[in-house]
């Protein structure tokens, strides 16, 4: 190994996360198709079925996906924590979320108690392996970085989320007299703050420094902000279950204040990275930042202003900022550097070298990804515009954002397409 | 005891791969038993495993401006 090749035996098969990344954007393209065809309906409240389907084609078919692949290589190179079969769980998990997916659609969608309990069954085997598998790789390694421990925190939110979830669709599907709605808020609190949150942080600690060329986040609130986001969560989750009204709102003031300074910071790393071009994550990455300080801003003035979610807007608004407007954004942001950047280490890994081994952005090439970063701009404004002129816009939005996922699946496939054929050209 | 510069590779605005070939190129150079000195804004897990594999000892410092200091012993 002293040839200075980067080829390590921890890192897994490409074939694992891959996958993953390659199906996720469908579900966006979906939750698309329901604007499409429910129209107005969709925005009406967070509680229709479409609302719900829709809500959780992202959460759990697009970013879950996208994040659980992820995790897949991010374990081994960020904490030194490989799975120790992570072919056999992503064949596992990949299948499993996927159906999974689907079937919690629909069964939102039909109000159908089989379709809730097929997903809750799917998920629960795609969870169950996938925390098994993460969690005794990761609380095996001890938490030498801020990332470490955002990793294990993270991982703790899923188990969370997803137990809260399934709780909720055994309840839905047999009818159980339960407080559905403070449920559903934990829910949507720890899947949001505690995992995917505590998720992005902790992995932005190391991919925006690496691949945005910024300054490293300063040590000492990196340890602290999952750390805080996690104490919130759980005084925040006993003041929901004593009915505690003021504490319930200081501590929506207090997660919003939390990740309103995590994306500052972030703006602030962006603003001193030394790489001259704005590539596409980084708009990518500057859209979901803005786009996550309006939400945290909404979520803040939601807690100071409660008559403001009387308005049947608030909410759907709230969640159209905080989904199309952050996460997703900045997932997507992700995936940009991290699918060319894959592929291009299998293509090393697999001898190839000098002229025959082309530089990643020839892989995933920016002028396709930079006009599909501009059609889900305009599928994300069009969307919030049509929580104003629901009747006019929810169906136009719809379009805009299957046009934004179909595209950024062609993208992707085109990339590992280019990998395969350059793959042929390999030294056997 | 202090590293000298000449013995640091300072990869803190670097894309990968290239921290990893300037710090494989650099522990080439050195004798056994001498010091490099590697700083980044990440815990280079995949190399610490190459580092255990080749024989290497390192102790790494995080800083508080999240410098991450990698002293490796060839």
């Amino acid at each position: 190994m002293a040839s200075g090749m980067l080829s390590f035996d921890q890192v897994p098969p490409l074939a694992a996360p891959l996958r993953f990344f390659v199906t996720a954007p469908l579900f966006i393209a979906l939750a698309g198709l329901l604007a499409v065809i429910d129209g107005p309906a969709i925005l009406a409240s967070r509680w229709t079925p479409a609302a719900l389907a829709a809500t959780h084609l992202l959460t759990v078919g697009f970013m879950l996906q996208v994040m659980l692949g992820a995790l897949i290589q991010v374990l081994p190179v960020v904490a030194g924590a490989a799975l120790a079969r992570p072919l056999w769980v992503a064949r596992v998990v990949h299948p499993a979320i996927n159906l999974g997916a689907l079937a919690l659609a629909g069964g939102f969608l039909w109000s159908a108690p089989g379709w809730l309990h097929a997903a809750g069954t799917l998920l629960a085997l795609a969870l169950l392996v996938f925390v098994g598998a993460a969690g005794s790789a990761l609380f095996r390694v001890p938490s030498t970085s801020p990332s470490i421990r955002g990793l294990k925190l993270s991982l703790v939110g899923l188990a969370v989320v997803g137990g809260s979830g399934l709780f909720m669709l055994l309840a839905l599907a047999g009818g159980w007299s339960l407080p559905l709605l403070a449920l559903a808020d934990l829910h949507a609190a720890w899947g949001l703050a505690g995992w995917a949150g505590v998720l992005l942080a902790a992995v932005a600690y190391v991919v925006v420094p690496m691949f945005q060329l910024t300054p490293g986040y300063a040590a000492r609130p990196a340890w602290g902000f999952p750390v805080f986001l996690f104490a919130v969560l759980l005084a925040w989750s006993a003041a929901l279950a004593f009915d505690a009204d003021w504490p319930a709102r200081l501590g929506r003031l207090l997660l919003a204040a939390g990740g309103a300074a995590f994306a500052v910071q972030t703006l602030r790393l962006q603003a001193k990275r030394r790489r001259a071009r704005p590539d596409t994550t980084f708009r990518y990455w500057q859209f979901g930042l803005y786009g996550a300080l309006l939400a945290l801003a909404m979520l803040a003035a939601g807690a100071l202003v409660p008559a403001l979610a009387d308005d049947p807007r608030w909410t759907p608004a709230f969640g159209l900022v905080l989904l199309l407007g952050a996460f997703v954004p900045l997932i997507v942001g992700m995936l940009a550097k991290i699918v060319p950047f894959l592929l291009w280490l299998d293509l090393q890994n697999h001898g190839l070298v000098g002229k025959a081994l082309p530089p990643m952005n020839k892989l995933l090439p920016e002028a396709p990804m930079q006009r599909q970063f501009q059609v889900f701009v305009a599928a994300a404004g069009l969307a919030l515009l049509a929580v104003l002129l629901p009747d006019w816009l929810s169906r136009p939005a719809g379009v805009l954002l299957i046009a934004a996922a179909v595209w950024l699946a062609v993208n992707l496939l085109q990339a590992a397409w280019r990998h395969g054929r350059q793959l042929q050209q390999a030294p056997a | 005891m202090d590293i000298p510069a000449e013995r640091t590779v300072d990869a803190r605005y670097l894309e990968p791969p290239q921290p990893f070939v300037d710090t494989m190129e650099m522990l080439a150079t050195l004798q056994p038993g001498e010091e490099m000195l590697l700083l980044l804004f990440r815990e280079p897990h995949p190399l610490y495993r190459v580092l255990q594999q080749n024989g290497h000892r390192w102790r790494t410092e995080l800083r508080d401006d999240g410098t991450f200091a990698v002293r490796i012993t060839c």
